[in-house]
């Protein structure tokens, strides 16, 4: 499979409205690099202005990537890590 | 082997683990509801309910006022009339005020009523310090609880252990009180070190209670303990195994059944005893086990070490919690001063 087909896994879709921030922190991963995850399964946890947030698997697929890890921060707009769908 | 055994992938903190067990046991049987402090909208202030309310509603999701005896007191009443309460004590440190509640209705109606009743609930409840909340609300108290007959005491380690423990819980015919340390649970604001998330079959199950967890297998020191410590206790193992001392690590899960012959079988193995406690010293879990073992194995036994927290008010300051809570290298040393 080519890196061009994987799937992002972003944060804007669910991004807390009452939150005025545009940065976050991971808090938890519920998946690792490699493991198989479902379309809609909570993949992470993220914490904005005290507020937590799952995110959602894009895609069935492969956890191919996790580029923010747990405690890492982001910004609105990152992408947190790439599924491979299958 | 006909039998394939289910790979689990997916990775759950132990708040999610509880609260997986709790929301199974609401969807089979109606009698079961939660209530307590900020758990209905907030969601429990240590994510023991978060995302409860919006499946179950407000009639079994339920906020109670500032009230300890009252609501506990109306937790033991439901049970007795056949329903499965869940009561949410906020913080083991406030027990006191309810403490006939607990102590003297849930602990005893069964005993006082020549089992006419019988008071199948799980008071829940957040212990343990380590992120300077001070003398009244860092306490595990795990020996004030697993002193009186009467109740069952939960202490669960991981988020495996946290599911299958609170399925047993809810499923008891008698009070469990179920201990969760609130540096475990996977919160945002107090990140939980690396053990407690686990992966976590989405199906039901359930673990006996008085059956420990060998957590670490080893062969020169059994490490008896419980909760957060189960966490640090391997982490100590991690670090004497660099200097060739092969540590076992103990992970008690119930104090009350309280699994000595797991306690035994290891000692009569290693013939070294080292007990790890959060609560205090005297009077306690340490106490308790090192009896244990001089009762039953004697013999077998070469060295017996106790790290606890010290007969004094859990401190405030950083420093100070931090100098006087059993930490990892603490442990290391007791080990140490049995070789």
């Amino acid at each position: 499979m080519s890196a061009d087909s994987r799937v992002p896994v972003a944060v804007d879709d669910i991004w807390p409205e009452a939150a005025d921030a545009d940065e976050g922190v991971v808090i938890n991963w519920f998946a690792r690099e490699g493991t198989r995850v479902s379309a809609g399964d909570p993949l992470c946890e993220i914490q904005v202005e005290k507020a937590d947030a799952d995110v959602p698997a894009p895609v069935d697929g492969t956890l191919a990537e996790i580029v923010c890890a747990e405690d890492d921060e982001f910004e609105r707009g990152d992408t947190l890590g790439w599924i491979a769908p299958v | 082997m006909s039998e394939q055994q289910e790979v689990v992938e997916r990775e759950l903190t132990m708040s999610r683990g509880m609260v997986e067990a709790i929301a199974h046991e609401m969807r089979a049987n109606d009698e079961v509801f939660y209530m307590g402090e900020d758990v209905a909208d907030y969601g429990g202030i240590f994510d023991s309910t978060e995302g409860l309310l919006d499946e179950f509603g407000h009639d079994r999701i339920m906020d109670v006022p500032i009230s300890e005896t009252a609501y506990l007191g109306a937790a033991v009443g439901a049970a007795q009339e056949g329903m499965r309460p869940i009561a949410e004590l906020m913080f083991v440190d406030f027990f006191g005020v309810a403490m006939d509640q607990i102590y003297n209705q849930m602990a005893k109606n069964t005993y006082m009523s020549g089992g006419s009743v019988s008071v199948p609930m799980v008071l829940t409840t957040a212990v343990g310090g380590t992120y300077n909340d001070a003398a009244q609300h860092s306490q595990t108290l795990y020996g004030t609880f697993a002193h009186l007959p009467g109740m069952k005491v939960v202490v669960p380690s991981t988020a495996y252990d946290a599911k299958g423990l609170m399925h047993n819980a809810i499923r008891d015919d008698d009070p469990v009180v179920y201990m969760f340390h609130k540096r475990l649970m996977g919160i945002g604001w107090m990140p939980a070190p690396d053990g407690p998330k686990t992966p976590v079959p989405e199906t039901d199950y359930t673990i006996p209670f008085g059956s420990a967890d060998v957590k670490r297998e080893g062969a020169d020191v059994t490490i008896v303990t419980l909760g957060l410590h189960v966490h640090r206790a391997l982490d100590a193992a991690d670090s004497l195994a660099e200097d060739g001392i092969d540590a076992e690590v103990v992970d008690l899960r119930t104090l009350v059944p309280l699994d000595r012959e797991t306690i035994l079988e290891s000692v009569r193995k290693t013939g070294t005893l080292v007990v790890v406690d959060e609560d205090y010293r005297s009077y306690g879990v340490t106490g308790e086990v090192v009896a244990t073992v001089t009762d039953e194995a004697l013999a077998h036994l070469d060295a017996v070490e106790r790290v606890a927290m010290p007969d004094i008010p859990i401190p405030y300051a950083r420093p100070l919690e931090t100098e006087t809570q059993p930490q990892a290298a603490d442990i290391e040393a007791a080990v140490e001063r049995t070789q």
